[in-house]
C-alpha cells in the first residue's frame, strides 16, 4: 500500500555548508538521505513530496557543525500480511515465480498455485499453465502477500494465488 | 517461572502482528493517509523533470513510477477526484478506500474477498451501487 506520512530526519551539514545557501543545502541533503531509502518500519521511502519545516540549526558544542531537524511529508510504500496486491512476473523457474510490484519483490511458490498449474520450462519463455491461466514473464497478476521479510535494503513479499479472484488479471 | 526485571525494555511489536485482513497496520500506518496507484503516479510523473535534469533518479523512483504508470486505474485528476467523492461518505477505513480504488471489483463478493476487513461495515446493496458507480467513472473517463 502506498501511504501519504509525515516524517522527521535530522541533518548534520559542516560549517563550510553554513552561508548564504545553507537552507538549499538542507533540502538537497534530505532528498539524498532519505529518497530510495527501505526500512523495515516504514517501508520504501519513494519520493519527498513536501518540505514542512526546517528547524534553526543547533550548533554541536566541540565541533562546529549544525544540526537541523527537517519535517517532510513523503510517498511510502509498504506492504502488509494479507494486503492484496497486482505486480507483473519476471521470472519462472521451478520453485514458482517471482513477480515485481514496484520496488517490492515477491515470490509465488509451487504450492501456492492452483493445483492444475504445471510447469513447462521448455516453452519459450518458460511458463506455468492451467486450464484457464499463463503465467510467463510479463504477464501482470493479482497475488496476495502472505508474509514479508525484510533485509538492510529491501523488502521481500511471499505470496499466493491460490484463492478466488487471485492470479492473472486480464 | 522467570520473573521480569523491572526495568526490561518493552517489548517491540513485531512484524508477525501487523496484518491488513484485520486492518491491524501498527501504530506508524494506522492513521495514515493511503494513496491510490493513480494519485501516486500524478505525484512522481510532477517530479520527474526535475529528477531527471539533476542526475537524480534512483532505482526505487523509476521502478515505482512504471508501476504506476502500468497499474493506474484513472487517466485524470478529474476522476481521481470523483472516486474519492464517491469512497468519502462511507464507513470505510483509508487502506480499504484505496484498496477499492486500486483493485477495480466487478461486484461485492470479489470486495468483500480482496479487502477482507471490510466486513459489514458497508451492506452487500451498498457495496455492489459503489463498486458499479466507480466502473462507470472508470469507463466514461476522458
Amino acid at each position: 500500500m502506498f501511504f501519504h506520512k509525515k516524517l522527521s530526519h535530522t541533518i548534520t551539514l559542516h560549517p563550510s555548508f553554513l552561508g548564504p545557501r545553507m537552507r538549499e543545502f538542507v533540502t538537497k541533503r534530505l532528498y539524498k538521505d532519505v529518497e530510495g531509502t527501505c526500512t523495515g518500519r516504514y517501508g520504501y521511502i519513494v519520493a519527498v513530496v513536501a518540505i514542512l519545516d526546517i528547524q534553526t540549526g543547533k550548533i554541536i558544542p566541540g565541533q562546529g557543525s549544525a544540526e537541523f531537524v527537517v519535517k517532510y511529508s513523503a510517498i511510502l510504500f509498504k506492504p502488509f500480511k494479507n494486503e492484496v496486491i497486482d505486480a507483473v512476473v519476471e521470472a519462472v523457474n521451478p520453485m514458482g515465480f517471482f513477480a515485481d510490484a514496484g520496488p517490492l519483490r515477491i515470490f509465488v511458490a509451487m504450492k501456492m498455485l492452483p493445483t492444475d498449474m504445471k510447469l513447462h520450462m521448455d516453452s519459450n519463455p518458460p511458463s506455468l499453465r492451467s486450464d484457464d491461466q499463463k503465467i510467463e514473464k510479463s504477464t501482470q497478476v493479482r497475488i496476495k502477500l502472505v508474509g514479508t521479510r525484510v533485509d538492510a535494503t529491501n523488502i521481500y513479499g511471499i505470496g499466493t494465488i491460490k484463492e478466488d479472484y487471485l492470479g492473472v488479471i486480464e | 517461572m522467570m520473573r521480569m526485571a523491572k526495568n526490561r525494555l518493552e517489548r517491540p511489536v513485531t512484524e508477525e502482528s501487523l496484518d491488513a485482513a484485520q486492518l491491524e497496520l501498527g501504530v506508524d500506518f494506522q492513521d495514515a493517509e493511503c494513496l491510490l496507484i493513480s494519485e501516486v503516479k500524478v505525484l512522481l510523473e510532477a517530479q520527474y523533470d526535475s529528477k531527471k535534469e539533476e542526475k537524480n533518479l534512483d532505482e526505487v523512483y523509476t521502478k515505482t513510477l512504471e508501476y504506476a504508470q502500468k497499474f493506474s486505474r484513472y487517466t485524470n485528476r478529474d476522476t481521481i477526484k470523483e472516486v474519492r467523492a464517491l469512497l468519502k461518505p462511507t464507513e470505510l477505513e483509508p487502506f480499504e478506500c484505496a484498496q477499492l480504488g486500486n483493485l477495480c471489483c466487478n461486484e461485492y463478493e470479489e470486495a468483500k474477498s480482496l479487502v477482507p476487513s471490510i466486513g459489514s461495515k458497508i451492506s452487500d446493496e451498498d457495496l455492489d451501487s459503489l463498486l458499479k458507480q466507480m466502473d462507470s467513472l472508470k469507463k466514461y473517463q476522458s
